[in-house]
């Protein structure tokens, strides 16, 4: 991990007319952290995602990414940043490995480079066999592992996951966490990671961030190795962040 | 196991032809029955039908094959343009209106309007069938395509935008794929269509073609061979149908059965 910021958002207001998501908001995601983004409903989670994305400006204060503005420099970051969503958004005409190479033809690279890396990628998240099936052929684990693999395929600077895992069935989702983690920590990858159960955030992230709605951020802290060991810590933090979510969790 | 399946998918394969045969059966049935009570310049009995159509497809096939060809080119013509109309309408926001205010007057001319004017506009019988089917077949396509590009779910949308591709990159790997479906399904609604409007083309427009010799049929009041062409036709439909289902097939493999119960 270094100091180098990915993400910054300095000062970050985004409201719909009247209704304010978010206000004066101000976060950083360091080079190599994960860091997980907790919040209940409406606290805006899904629409700071979307500004860092650059699908949605902000209303005022800066938003960067590796040191653009996704929205205004919204070409700068190709190849630089990939998005893993809540649900799969495979293509069902593609295979599984068609799936994962799309990202490396749309950036440019060869037909045959372009299906060696997508097939590395598949073997990467367990899912040698499946290559040559169509997405209906495939289970909904196999599906988001197919999807992880597209975005990591791409060897994106910036990972980010829209509750990624929601879908997914406890030993499913556990399972693939670790997987994801794992490849994560091993490429020196950062992510950000919206998600709303805690046990999610505890397991993965080395930073989390409860966000209150409308106000901010109510909650943050780092978590490192031995507070990952530790029971009666995490038992804690869960209950500060469930406090802080109103009970609102899986 | 290839034994094994060729055994279920026969019965399947008859169930599915069954239905068709009862009509057809009951169809001659009752026009030997009619033929027997009317005069054979009204019902002539199946069996001088069926001696018609076998001397049409031996000895006037030429003219079923201009007639196909026609109907290609215009059809392959109108899945190009029709489709080029609807990936505008649907990616261009500012000449949409404009193309589809184009596309809707055309569908409000009648057919019989475009005949007319085709007969005025061109010399050549070639070109007024072409122009005629085309007019006709084209915005078919451009309001289906148009259709299915703005159903385009979000989300598929949302996730190739996240690797910044460029407008041609969206078209290739997102808008195409997903239009094969709707191409295909127009296709298989406009054919039967097209063949209606081919023949009437031809019995206004041309000497040549199953039109053509459809009119002269009636000029010599030779009903069995009217009724033999018909029988032409409705066999090319089915054929046609079948082929557009085979193709079908191959482009949408990818796509999962659904039996719905």
């Amino acid at each position: 991990m270094t100091n180098k910021p990915i993400i910054l958002l300095e000062n970050v207001t985004k409201s719909y007319g009247t209704f304010v998501v978010a206000q004066d908001l101000n976060m950083e995601v360091r080079q190599g952290e994960i860091v997980a983004l907790l919040g209940k409903t409406g606290a805006g989670k899904s629409t700071i995602l979307n500004m860092i994305m650059g699908t949605q400006p902000a209303t005022s204060g800066k938003v960067r990414v590796i040191g653009h503005d996704p929205h205004a420099e919204f070409a700068e970051l190709r190849g630089k940043l990939a998005v893993s969503f809540q649900t799969d958004r495979l293509l069902p005409w593609r295979t599984a490995v068609e799936n994962v190479e799309l990202g490396l033809l749309i950036l440019g690279m060869p037909k045959n480079e372009a299906r060696e890396r997508a097939l590395i990628w598949l073997t990467r998240v367990r899912l040698e066999g499946v290559a040559d099936m169509y997405v209906h052929e495939l289970s909904g684990g196999m599906r988001q592992r197919v999807s992880l693999a597209r975005a990591l395929c791409v060897n994106p600077e910036l990972v980010l996951l829209d509750e990624s895992f929601s879908q997914l069935d406890h030993v499913t989702s556990h399972t693939l966490r670790v997987d994801f983690a794992n490849v994560v920590r091993e490429f020196n990858k950062t992510c950000l990671f919206v998600t709303h159960r805690i046990d999610d955030a505890l397991e993965m992230a080395d930073r989390v961030i409860v966000l209150a709605p409308g106000a901010g951020i109510a909650l943050e802290f780092a978590i490192n190795a031995e507070n990952r060991k530790d029971s009666d810590w995490l038992g804690q933090m869960h209950e500060r962040i469930a406090e802080v979510m109103g009970g609102e969790e899986d | 196991m290839a034994a094994e399946t060729e055994a279920r998918s026969m019965p399947a394969l008859l169930e599915r032809v069954f239905p068709t045969i009862v009509v057809v059966t009951i169809l001659i049935v009752a026009m030997q029955i009619g033929s027997h009570y009317l005069p054979p310049y009204v019902m002539p009995p199946p069996l001088t039908i069926l001696e018609a159509t076998i001397e049409i497809l031996t000895s006037q096939y030429h003219h079923i094959g201009i007639t196909a060809l026609r109907l290609l080119i215009a059809t392959v013509f109108s899945v190009f343009v029709g489709v080029a109309m609807g990936i505008v309408m649907g990616m261009f926001g500012k000449i949409q209106p404009y193309l589809r205010s184009l596309v809707v007057i055309d569908t409000g001319v009648p057919a019989l309007s475009w005949m007319l004017l085709a007969l005025f506009w061109f010399s050549t019988p070639e070109l007024r069938i072409f122009f005629i089917l085309s007019v006709i077949l084209v915005p078919f396509y451009a309001l289906s395509i148009y259709d299915a590009i703005r159903a385009l779910p979000g989300d598929w949308v949302d996730m190739i935008e996240t690797f910044r591709p460029r407008r041609s990159q969206i078209l290739r790997y997102l808008i195409l794929p997903h239009i094969v479906p709707p191409i295909l399904t127009t296709t298989k609604s406009v054919i039967g269509y097209a063949i209606r409007m081919a023949v009437f083309a031809e019995l206004v427009a041309s000497a040549v073609g199953i039109g053509s010799r459809m009119s002269l049929a009636q000029s010599l009041f030779r009903i069995d061979q009217v009724l033999g062409w018909t029988v032409v036709l409705v066999i090319a439909n089915v054929f046609l149908q079948a082929a557009v289902n085979v193709l079908e097939k191959f482009l949408l493999k990818w796509r999962a059965e659904v039996n719905v119960r």
